[in-house]
């Protein structure tokens, strides 16, 4: 109950602070600003009560509360049980909204130093009532009887002795029991990137509404384009996290959930991808403002983007919408939550698009004056080409909506359109991450040009060169990694002269280094990657992909529902051990596959378990035959005639006594010997067991391991049989399925990611500087 | 009219044309296998798994095979370049996307969809009392 009203309590504050936010505003009143900051200032403080009494509802395991129940049990370890706050909708929900009241208090000093208080935090009050509309709808805090009703509400006396119960309503005996353990928290979750990534994924989410919220005020304020500068840290920061948030998922699909790859296209991940490709192609428009002025109307829309793709992610990831497309298995909230996910799109697209067209007229519209050899046409070209690659990412992963409307039955894209789409937007903006650098604004001396270009198009060529060499013969790839490796020359050029003179302006530098590495790691590891799902039989060594040999030498029990399996892998003279681990998971009946990587630093060795093969009850070769069919085992053949099941076994059966069931088998070689054989599977006192028998003329043994009578139709009954032929060494030992598969230069793209994010450090550190007290005063 | 505005327009529509082609060539239909056979793109196919036609995983080509028949009854063998997917016996539909090739069905992609993906249903609740 003190949960759900604290959630109450927290909207109508902020709700009152918005107000008092726009009052203040219209009256310019001091006092009331006053009133509208110790008001959100509540707000934050009860968000954070609520939070708190969340988690110590989780850390107590007070199960009565559904969520509680739902996701975490006693089982968990102390990080695990506070991850769960975040497992499911409403969690996650409720972390977002902390992190939106948080990240409101350092955006209300901020912004009141700057004088855009009032109008960024009305939008910001918008936004949080918005979130926690969310949770009035979606209570964290349901009590589990209310839940199921059905199940756990009674009536009458309290049995004597039952713990875990309350009572409803004494008077009238109404009493409610509530479990003693927690479902538990999907397998699937359980490990430390749980810990983090969500985490961080979140703030950078939350981050995305800042822009939004001080291009509303830009333009409430009519202040186009001091807006753009007391913005910019804040775009660069989310543009930071998120990127951060989307490379820690990449980052644990390919280390931990054994996907294969760190990026499958699947419409959570690209879920995060669009708003972040937007709040880059803004990061770069914005720029050019910042320089002459240009493109107002541009970065007003696109700062709204990125906050506006972040609400319709929302919508496709958890509104239900996407269905069965997916692998990912995607909760229907209900009707309510779908309703208000697609409200606030509306919401926040209608204000925002109106807020736009009433000021379109009188937003100056400042006249292009640079040449195609300006940074500013690159700027601009760059970010319009990223918006290209959100715009159909965007429709790829909306496939299941508009192929839904379109043929009525929801279809999803295949991932090749995904890369088919992004290859040459991704040449484009990397030819452009080279040139752009060299531009200088306005325009270009080509003799300067001509200069700075020697050395990059002279390695670029070598290196083009080299990769031909090396077998790369895909000519899109070719002009792929030679963009990729322009722009990655050129910025390590331009990137040493500036940070020579000035460090802290080599933030842009350092980040397009950081994308052309990222680039060419995508290349190497995503379209060179060389994969083959291989039968390791224990002890016997497996030459795979060049020139390793894998061995599989046994499996051991980890834990009650965890299996390692251990492999040699040997290379030349060089031995490792990898141990894949295989999770038989009771709580939702899946088998958790976590590959083994063997890092190396030009590529890494990486195993995924996908089955275990045991010998089974009978050994030799087995074969499975249907009736009336012959199979053949080395020069014998056998044929299954039927079952002889007559009506004396079939009483047995059906009184529980011990029966037998016997099939007649015809198993014949190559001379035209034949001879008919009779297999029983004996059922004595639950205890099955199988007989063996020889034809006369072959020492093979043949022993029944499994019958498939079809009573419908008997012509489909079907058995299985080992078959042992002496002398002929058929007997298979266990055998591990696996999928190895090697990811050349795969460090690369971490590489690429960590520079790409100390690019974002410098220059967040930079724009703050910029951002200047009071710039905008 | 201005140069420039004409190569924009011309760059732009490109691009929508690229992209709609793309998307329309890469969309992955849901069929049955009557079309599927005719089809020279990749489909997907719901169905039911065949338990007593063969099923077997082949050690030595790492393939898995076996038989499905889709939601009007037509019954083809399923070829599978891996090993048995995640709760394929306890599935009670099966969604597998690929080609047609001399008569058997080329997987290259198997989605299990299980009874229950263990919601918080009431059955759930019942077991932690």
């Amino acid at each position: 109950m003190a949960g759900a009203i604290l959630v109450r309590f927290a909207f109508l504050a902020t709700v009152l602070s918005g107000g008092l936010y726009l009052y203040s505003r219209r009256k310019e009143d001091a006092h009331y600003l006053q009133f509208a900051r110790h008001s959100f200032q509540l707000s934050v403080l009860l968000v954070l009560s609520f939070c708190t009494y969340l988690l110590y509802l989780i850390l107590t395991h007070q199960f009565q509360y559904t969520y509680v129940w739902n996701y975490s049990a006693t089982t968990l370890p102390t990080p695990l049980l506070v991850s769960t706050f975040y497992a499911g909708q409403e969690g996650s929900f409720s972390l977002w909204t902390l992190y939106t009241a948080i990240l409101g208090i350092f955006l209300l000093s901020y912004t009141a130093r700057r004088n855009y208080e009032k109008e960024v935090m009305m939008v910001w009050c918008l936004i949080q009532a918005a979130l926690l509309s969310m949770l009035l709808i979606k209570n964290p805090f349901a009590m589990i009887w209310d839940t199921f009703p059905g199940e756990l509400v009674h009536t009458g006396p309290l049995p004597p002795g039952s713990a875990n119960t309350v009572w409803l309503d004494q008077a009238k005996s109404v009493w409610a029991q509530f479990p003693a353990e927690g479902k538990g928290l999907n397998p699937l979750l359980q490990n430390y990137w749980m810990v983090i990534h969500p985490q961080i994924l979140f703030s950078g989410f939350t981050a995305m509404a800042v822009p939004y919220a001080f291009a509303l005020a830009g333009l409430i304020k009519r202040d186009y384009s001091g807006w753009i500068r007391t913005a910019k840290p804040w775009i660069v920061y989310g543009a930071a996290m998120l990127g951060t948030g989307i490379i820690l998922g990449g980052y644990w699909a390919y280390e931990t959930l054994g996907w294969g790859g760190y990026w499958g296209w699947d419409p959570v991940e690209n879920s995060s991808l669009i708003p972040w490709l937007f709040s880059i192609a803004a990061i770069h428009t914005f720029m050019s403002q910042n320089q002459s002025g240009t493109y107002v109307r541009t970065n007003l829309t696109l700062a709204m983007a990125c906050f506006l793709m972040v609400l319709y992610s929302t919508f496709l990831t958890r509104s239900g919408v996407l269905g069965e497309t997916s692998v990912h298995s995607f909760v229907d909230p209900g009707m309510w939550a779908y309703w208000l996910l697609l409200g606030y799109i509306i919401l926040f697209a209608g204000l925002g698009g109106w807020m736009l067209i009433m000021r379109w007229k009188e937003i100056p519209l400042v006249k292009v004056k640079h040449s195609v050899y300006s940074r500013e046409f690159a700027l601009f070209l760059g970010a319009f080409t990223i918006c290209f690659a959100a715009v159909f990412i965007t429709i790829g992963t909306s496939s299941p909506i508009i192929t839904g409307i379109w043929k009525g039955r929801a279809a999803a894209v295949d991932t090749a359109y995904y890369v088919k789409t992004t290859v040459p937007l991704g040449i484009i903006v990397a030819i452009l991450a080279g040139f752009g650098q060299l531009f200088w604004w306005r325009s270009s001396k080509s003799a300067d040009l001509m200069k700075a270009l020697a050395y990059p198009l002279i390695s670029t060529a070598l290196f083009t060169v080299g990769i031909v060499i090396a077998g790369v013969r895909d000519i899109d790839m070719i002009i792929f990694s030679a963009a990729s490796a322009f722009a990655l020359f050129v910025n390590l050029q331009v990137g040493y002269r500036v940070f020579k003179g000035n460090p802290r302006f080599a933030g842009g530098a350092i980040a397009h280094i950081g994308v052309a590495l990222l680039f060419l790691g995508f290349v190497s590891s995503s379209k060179y990657d060389d994969k083959q799902t291989v039968s390791l039989e224990q002890g016997k060594p497996v030459p795979v992909l060049n020139g390793y040999t894998l061995t599989y030498l046994g499996s051991r029990t980890l834990s009650e529902e965890r299996f390692g399996f251990e492999v040699r892998l040997e290379r030349a003279d060089r031995s490792w051990s990898v141990t894949p681990t295989m999770h038989f998971s009771s709580f939702d009946n899946t088998t958790l596959r976590h590959p083994d990587i063997l890092n190396m630093y030009t590529q890494d060795f990486y195993l995924t378990p996908l089955s275990v093969e045991s010998p089974g009850d009978g050994e030799g070769t087995r074969v499975h035959v249907l009736k009336g069919e012959t199979q053949t085992i080395g020069d014998l053949s056998v044929r299954f005639l039927g079952f002889d099941f007559d009506e004396d076994q079939r009483g047995k059966m059906v009184t529980g006594e011990g029966f037998t069931i016997e099939a007649a088998v015809q198993v014949s070689d190559k001379n035209g010997k034949s001879d008919r054989l009779t297999l029983a599977m004996e059922n004595k006192d639950g205890q099955v067991t199988f007989t063996t028998a020889s034809p006369s003329f072959s020492g093979a043994r043949f022993t029944l391991t499994k019958i498939q009578p079809n009573p419908e139709d008997p012509a489909k009954s079907a058995i299985d049989l080992a078959v042992e032929i002496p002398g002929q060494n058929t007997m298979k030992g266990e055998t591990l399925i696996a999928e190895a598969s090697i990811k050349p230069y795969i460090n690369l793209v971490w590489l690429g990611t960590v520079t790409l994010i100390v690019g974002f450090i410098v220059t967040i550190v930079r724009r703050v500087r910029e951002s200047g007290l009071g710039a905008a005063a | 009219m201005n140069v420039k505005i004409i190569i924009a327009v011309v760059v732009i529509i490109a691009a929508l044309v690229f992209g709609a082609v793309s998307f329309v060539e890469t969309n992955v239909e849901y069929t049955d296998f009557r079309d599927a056979e005719n089809a020279a793109r990749k489909v997907q196919v719901k169905g039911t798994w065949v338990q007593d036609r063969e099923t077997r995983f082949d050690a030595d080509n790492s393939t898995f095979t076996f038989y499905m028949a889709d939601d009007f009854g037509k019954t083809v063998q399923v070829v599978y370049d891996g090993a048995k997917p995640n709760n394929f016996e306890i599935a009670d539909a099966i969604v597998v996307k690929g080609k047609f090739h001399d008569g058997s069905f080329f997987a290259e992609d198997i989605l299990t969809k299980c009874p229950s993906k263990y919601e918080g249903g009431p059955e759930a609740v019942q077991k932690t009392l």
